[in-house]
Protein backbone atom coordinates (compact mmCIF):
# COMPACT_ATOMS: atom_id res chain seq x y z
CA UNK A 1 0.00 0.00 0.00
CA UNK A 2 1.42 3.03 -0.66
CA UNK A 3 -0.29 6.97 0.46
CA UNK A 4 -0.37 10.18 -1.01
CA UNK A 5 3.00 12.52 -0.54
CA UNK A 6 1.76 15.58 0.79
CA UNK A 7 3.72 18.62 -0.66
CA UNK A 8 4.91 19.87 2.62
CA UNK A 9 6.69 16.26 3.21
CA UNK A 10 8.27 16.80 -0.21
CA UNK A 11 9.76 19.68 0.94
CA UNK A 12 11.16 18.08 3.81
CA UNK A 13 12.40 14.82 2.31
CA UNK A 14 14.11 16.36 -0.63
CA UNK A 15 15.61 19.31 2.02
CA UNK A 16 16.96 16.51 4.35
CA UNK A 17 18.80 14.29 1.28
CA UNK A 18 20.22 17.68 0.57
CA UNK A 19 21.25 18.55 3.72
CA UNK A 20 23.42 15.19 4.07
CA UNK A 21 25.32 16.21 1.13
CA UNK A 22 25.42 18.51 -1.49
CA UNK A 23 23.66 16.90 -4.84
CA UNK A 24 22.18 17.11 -7.93
CA UNK A 25 18.82 16.44 -9.34
CA UNK A 26 19.21 13.35 -10.67
CA UNK A 27 20.88 11.82 -7.77
CA UNK A 28 17.87 13.10 -5.42
CA UNK A 29 15.33 11.39 -7.42
CA UNK A 30 17.47 8.39 -7.19
CA UNK A 31 17.54 8.18 -3.36
CA UNK A 32 13.86 9.75 -2.74
CA UNK A 33 12.59 7.11 -5.30
CA UNK A 34 14.23 4.57 -3.02
CA UNK A 35 11.54 5.08 -0.36
CA UNK A 36 9.03 6.73 -1.89
CA UNK A 37 7.08 5.89 -5.54
CA UNK A 38 7.36 9.31 -7.03
CA UNK A 39 7.39 9.98 -10.76
CA UNK A 40 10.73 11.05 -12.13
CA UNK A 41 9.02 14.41 -13.03
CA UNK A 42 7.93 15.23 -9.50
CA UNK A 43 11.19 16.72 -7.78
CA UNK A 44 12.08 19.84 -10.43
CA UNK A 45 8.94 21.90 -9.31
CA UNK A 46 9.92 21.33 -5.83
CA UNK A 47 13.68 22.00 -5.92
CA UNK A 48 13.15 25.05 -7.90
CA UNK A 49 10.38 26.28 -5.52
CA UNK A 50 12.67 25.94 -2.94
CA UNK A 51 15.31 27.24 -4.35
CA UNK A 52 12.87 30.42 -4.72
CA UNK A 53 12.18 30.43 -1.24
CA UNK A 54 16.02 30.75 -0.16
CA UNK A 55 16.23 26.97 1.48
CA UNK A 56 18.61 25.71 -1.48
CA UNK A 57 21.31 27.11 -3.40
CA UNK A 58 22.89 26.03 -6.88
CA UNK A 59 25.93 25.94 -8.02
CA UNK A 60 28.29 24.49 -10.96
CA UNK A 61 30.44 21.85 -10.58
CA UNK A 62 32.33 20.22 -14.09
CA UNK A 63 31.86 16.74 -14.10
CA UNK A 64 32.69 14.72 -17.71
CA UNK A 65 33.27 17.44 -19.72
CA UNK A 66 30.32 19.63 -18.43
CA UNK A 67 28.57 21.56 -15.75
CA UNK A 68 26.76 19.73 -13.18
CA UNK A 69 24.38 21.57 -11.31
CA UNK A 70 24.62 20.95 -7.39
CA UNK A 71 21.69 21.62 -4.80
CA UNK A 72 23.39 22.94 -1.47
CA UNK A 73 20.89 23.59 1.91
CA UNK A 74 20.85 26.91 3.06
CA UNK A 75 20.58 28.20 6.55
CA UNK A 76 16.62 29.24 6.04
CA UNK A 77 16.67 25.73 4.59
CA UNK A 78 17.91 24.24 7.67
CA UNK A 79 16.02 26.06 10.06
CA UNK A 80 12.72 24.32 8.07
CA UNK A 81 14.26 21.41 8.06
CA UNK A 82 14.08 21.39 11.98
CA UNK A 83 11.18 22.71 11.73
CA UNK A 84 9.98 19.43 9.36
CA UNK A 85 11.19 17.06 12.03
CA UNK A 86 9.43 18.20 14.52
CA UNK A 87 6.10 17.99 13.37
CA UNK A 88 7.05 14.88 11.16
CA UNK A 89 7.49 13.33 15.01
CA UNK A 90 4.36 14.87 16.39
CA UNK A 91 2.67 13.29 13.13
CA UNK A 92 4.26 9.73 13.28
CA UNK A 93 3.82 10.28 17.66
CA UNK A 94 -0.07 10.40 16.74
CA UNK A 95 -0.77 7.80 14.12
CA UNK A 96 1.27 5.67 16.14
CA UNK A 97 -0.86 5.92 19.30
CA UNK A 98 -3.80 5.23 17.49
CA UNK A 99 -2.38 2.10 15.19
CA UNK A 100 -0.68 0.87 18.65
CA UNK A 101 -1.81 2.15 21.72
CA UNK A 102 -0.34 4.68 23.07
CA UNK B 1 10.95 9.24 -30.09
CA UNK B 2 14.84 10.06 -28.97
CA UNK B 3 16.52 12.59 -26.65
CA UNK B 4 16.36 15.54 -29.15
CA UNK B 5 12.58 14.60 -29.57
CA UNK B 6 11.90 15.03 -26.10
CA UNK B 7 13.71 17.96 -25.27
CA UNK B 8 12.25 20.28 -28.06
CA UNK B 9 8.37 19.07 -26.89
CA UNK B 10 9.51 19.77 -23.92
CA UNK B 11 11.32 23.02 -25.05
CA UNK B 12 8.04 23.87 -26.90
CA UNK B 13 5.32 23.05 -24.07
CA UNK B 14 7.58 25.46 -21.75
CA UNK B 15 7.33 28.41 -24.43
CA UNK B 16 5.17 30.31 -22.37
CA UNK B 17 7.45 30.54 -19.38
CA UNK B 18 10.05 33.42 -19.15
CA UNK B 19 13.35 32.62 -20.79
CA UNK B 20 15.36 32.18 -17.66
CA UNK B 21 12.55 30.03 -16.54
CA UNK B 22 12.42 27.58 -19.00
CA UNK B 23 16.16 27.92 -19.29
CA UNK B 24 16.42 26.43 -16.13
CA UNK B 25 13.56 23.77 -16.33
CA UNK B 26 15.56 22.78 -19.31
CA UNK B 27 19.18 22.55 -18.15
CA UNK B 28 17.76 20.07 -15.36
CA UNK B 29 16.30 17.91 -18.16
CA UNK B 30 19.27 18.01 -20.21
CA UNK B 31 21.57 17.23 -17.26
CA UNK B 32 18.58 14.26 -15.64
CA UNK B 33 19.49 12.81 -19.44
CA UNK B 34 23.39 13.35 -18.55
CA UNK B 35 23.21 11.66 -15.70
CA UNK B 36 20.98 8.59 -16.27
CA UNK B 37 23.64 8.25 -19.03
CA UNK B 38 22.79 7.46 -23.08
CA UNK B 39 22.25 3.73 -22.23
CA UNK B 40 19.18 4.64 -20.18
CA UNK B 41 17.53 7.37 -22.68
CA UNK B 42 14.53 5.01 -23.53
CA UNK B 43 14.00 4.48 -19.93
CA UNK B 44 14.25 7.85 -18.61
CA UNK B 45 11.93 8.95 -21.53
CA UNK B 46 9.36 6.22 -20.31
CA UNK B 47 9.78 7.22 -16.86
CA UNK B 48 9.68 10.93 -17.19
CA UNK B 49 6.65 10.53 -19.20
CA UNK B 50 4.87 12.61 -22.08
CA UNK B 51 6.87 15.65 -21.86
CA UNK B 52 3.54 17.57 -22.29
CA UNK B 53 2.82 16.36 -18.53
CA UNK B 54 6.45 16.97 -17.09
CA UNK B 55 5.75 20.99 -18.89
CA UNK B 56 2.31 21.12 -17.54
CA UNK B 57 3.61 19.99 -14.23
CA UNK B 58 6.01 23.16 -14.11
CA UNK B 59 4.15 24.98 -15.63
CA UNK B 60 1.39 24.68 -12.52
CA UNK B 61 3.76 25.24 -9.57
CA UNK B 62 5.06 27.94 -11.62
CA UNK B 63 1.68 29.90 -11.57
CA UNK B 64 1.73 28.84 -7.91
CA UNK B 65 4.88 30.45 -7.33
CA UNK B 66 3.76 34.07 -8.79
CA UNK B 67 0.31 34.10 -7.76
CA UNK B 68 1.99 34.19 -3.98
CA UNK B 69 5.26 36.12 -4.17
CA UNK B 70 4.53 37.28 -0.90
CA UNK B 71 6.04 33.90 0.68
CA UNK B 72 8.57 33.26 -1.47
CA UNK B 73 9.54 36.90 -0.83
CA UNK B 74 9.24 36.92 3.33
CA UNK B 75 11.52 33.73 2.68
CA UNK B 76 14.30 36.31 1.55
CA UNK B 77 15.37 33.64 -1.37
CA UNK B 78 17.30 35.39 -4.81
CA UNK B 79 13.55 35.56 -6.17
CA UNK B 80 13.23 39.13 -7.07
CA UNK B 81 9.99 40.47 -7.76
CA UNK B 82 9.40 39.14 -10.98
CA UNK B 83 6.41 39.64 -13.76
CA UNK B 84 4.40 36.76 -14.54
CA UNK B 85 4.14 35.63 -17.49
CA UNK B 86 5.34 37.82 -20.33
CA UNK B 87 3.20 40.03 -22.31
CA UNK B 88 1.84 39.50 -25.71
CA UNK B 89 4.28 37.65 -28.35
CA UNK B 90 6.20 40.26 -30.64
CA UNK B 91 5.57 39.03 -33.68
CA UNK B 92 1.72 38.79 -33.16
CA UNK B 93 2.12 42.53 -31.25
CA UNK B 94 3.42 43.41 -34.71
CA UNK B 95 1.13 41.88 -36.71
CA UNK B 96 -1.77 44.24 -34.58
CA UNK B 97 0.06 46.93 -35.14
CA UNK B 98 0.02 46.49 -39.17
CA UNK B 99 -3.01 45.80 -39.17
CA UNK B 100 -4.22 48.54 -36.74
CA UNK B 101 -2.47 51.39 -39.24
CA UNK B 102 -5.93 51.00 -41.57
CA UNK B 103 -8.17 51.89 -39.38
CA UNK B 104 -5.69 54.01 -36.88
CA UNK B 105 -4.33 56.78 -39.07
CA UNK B 106 -7.96 57.97 -40.08
CA UNK B 107 -8.81 57.51 -36.78
CA UNK B 108 -6.18 59.61 -35.47
CA UNK B 109 -6.91 61.77 -38.24
CA UNK B 110 -10.85 61.93 -37.53
CA UNK B 111 -9.79 63.10 -34.13
CA UNK B 112 -7.17 65.87 -34.37
CA UNK B 113 -9.79 67.18 -37.02
CA UNK B 114 -12.40 67.16 -34.14
CA UNK B 115 -10.11 68.83 -32.09
CA UNK B 116 -9.45 71.93 -34.15
CA UNK B 117 -12.79 72.17 -34.91
CA UNK B 118 -13.98 72.73 -31.12
CA UNK B 119 -11.04 75.03 -31.08
CA UNK B 120 -11.84 76.87 -33.96
CA UNK B 121 -15.48 77.30 -32.46
CA UNK B 122 -14.28 78.35 -29.42
CA UNK B 123 -11.98 81.43 -30.99
CA UNK B 124 -14.87 82.03 -33.07
CA UNK B 125 -17.08 82.39 -29.89
CA UNK B 126 -14.86 84.41 -27.99
CA UNK B 127 -14.40 86.85 -31.04
CA UNK B 128 -17.64 87.30 -31.55
CA UNK B 129 -18.01 88.46 -27.67
CA UNK B 130 -14.84 90.43 -27.67
CA UNK B 131 -16.56 92.43 -31.60
CA UNK B 132 -20.11 92.70 -29.59
CA UNK B 133 -18.60 94.15 -26.27
CA UNK B 134 -16.54 96.91 -28.16
CA UNK B 135 -18.91 97.28 -30.81
CA UNK B 136 -22.13 97.97 -28.79
CA UNK B 137 -21.05 100.90 -26.54
CA UNK B 138 -19.23 102.06 -29.68
CA UNK B 139 -22.63 102.48 -31.67
CA UNK B 140 -24.46 103.88 -28.78
CA UNK B 141 -21.69 106.35 -28.33
CA UNK B 142 -21.41 107.28 -31.92
CA UNK B 143 -25.39 107.59 -32.27
CA UNK B 144 -25.85 109.86 -29.56
CA UNK B 145 -23.43 112.32 -30.77
CA UNK B 146 -24.82 112.07 -34.29
CA UNK B 147 -28.25 113.02 -32.65
CA UNK B 148 -26.49 115.94 -30.78
CA UNK B 149 -25.11 116.77 -33.82
CA UNK B 150 -28.48 116.80 -35.63
CA UNK B 151 -30.35 118.56 -33.31
CA UNK B 152 -27.93 121.89 -33.84
CA UNK B 153 -29.01 121.82 -37.59
CA UNK B 154 -33.02 121.86 -36.70
CA UNK B 155 -32.99 124.30 -34.17
CA UNK B 156 -35.24 126.76 -35.36
CA UNK B 157 -38.01 123.56 -34.98
CA UNK B 158 -37.36 124.35 -31.29
CA UNK B 159 -39.64 120.64 -30.41
CA UNK B 160 -37.38 118.58 -32.98
CA UNK B 161 -34.50 120.47 -32.01
CA UNK B 162 -35.24 119.42 -28.22
CA UNK B 163 -36.39 115.74 -29.01
CA UNK B 164 -33.13 114.90 -31.09
CA UNK B 165 -30.92 116.41 -28.35
CA UNK B 166 -32.99 114.64 -25.96
CA UNK B 167 -32.65 110.92 -27.90
CA UNK B 168 -28.57 111.82 -28.35
CA UNK B 169 -27.96 112.62 -24.95
CA UNK B 170 -30.41 109.48 -23.67
CA UNK B 171 -27.94 107.52 -26.54
CA UNK B 172 -24.89 108.95 -25.37
CA UNK B 173 -25.73 108.02 -21.90
CA UNK B 174 -26.69 104.19 -22.85
CA UNK B 175 -23.59 104.05 -24.32
CA UNK B 176 -21.47 105.37 -21.41
CA UNK B 177 -23.34 102.61 -19.34
CA UNK B 178 -22.92 100.04 -21.33
CA UNK B 179 -19.29 100.86 -21.83
CA UNK B 180 -18.55 100.11 -18.43
CA UNK B 181 -20.81 97.52 -17.69
CA UNK B 182 -18.39 95.52 -21.14
CA UNK B 183 -15.16 97.33 -19.32
CA UNK B 184 -16.21 95.58 -16.21
CA UNK B 185 -17.87 92.42 -17.59
CA UNK B 186 -14.39 92.04 -19.18
CA UNK B 187 -12.89 92.85 -16.19
CA UNK B 188 -14.34 89.94 -14.56
CA UNK B 189 -14.48 87.21 -17.30
CA UNK B 190 -12.16 87.47 -19.68
CA UNK B 191 -9.34 86.27 -17.97
CA UNK B 192 -11.08 83.12 -16.46
CA UNK B 193 -11.92 82.30 -20.41
CA UNK B 194 -8.42 83.12 -21.51
CA UNK B 195 -6.80 81.26 -19.15
CA UNK B 196 -9.31 78.40 -19.69
CA UNK B 197 -8.61 78.25 -23.48
CA UNK B 198 -4.87 78.14 -22.57
CA UNK B 199 -5.29 75.17 -20.15
CA UNK B 200 -7.44 73.74 -23.14
CA UNK B 201 -4.57 73.67 -25.24
CA UNK B 202 -1.43 72.77 -22.92
CA UNK B 203 -3.85 69.60 -21.75
CA UNK B 204 -2.47 66.89 -24.53
CA UNK B 205 1.10 68.48 -23.81
CA UNK B 206 0.84 68.26 -20.07
CA UNK B 207 -0.38 64.43 -20.64
CA UNK B 208 2.44 63.50 -23.08
CA UNK B 209 4.88 65.04 -20.55
CA UNK B 210 2.97 63.00 -17.27
CA UNK B 211 3.74 60.07 -19.45
CA UNK B 212 6.70 60.61 -19.63
CA UNK B 213 7.81 61.29 -15.87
Amino acid sequence: MSYPIASSLLDGIVLAVVERESTYGYRITQDVQKVLEISESTLYPVLRRLQKDGCLSTYDEAFAGRNRRYYRITDHGRALLRQHRIDWQNYRAGIDAIFFGG
Amino acid sequence: MNRNDYMSALRGALSVLPDEERASALRYYEEYFDDAGPENEQKVIEDLGAPEMVAAQILADYRELTAAPAQSGAAGGSAAPRRGWRGINPWLLALLVLLAIPIGIPLAAALGGVLISVLAVLAAAVLVVVVLVAVVPFVLLVGGVAFIVCSCFVWWHPASALVTLGCGLALLALGALAAMLMIKLCTLFLPPIFRGFVAILRWPFDRIRGVKK
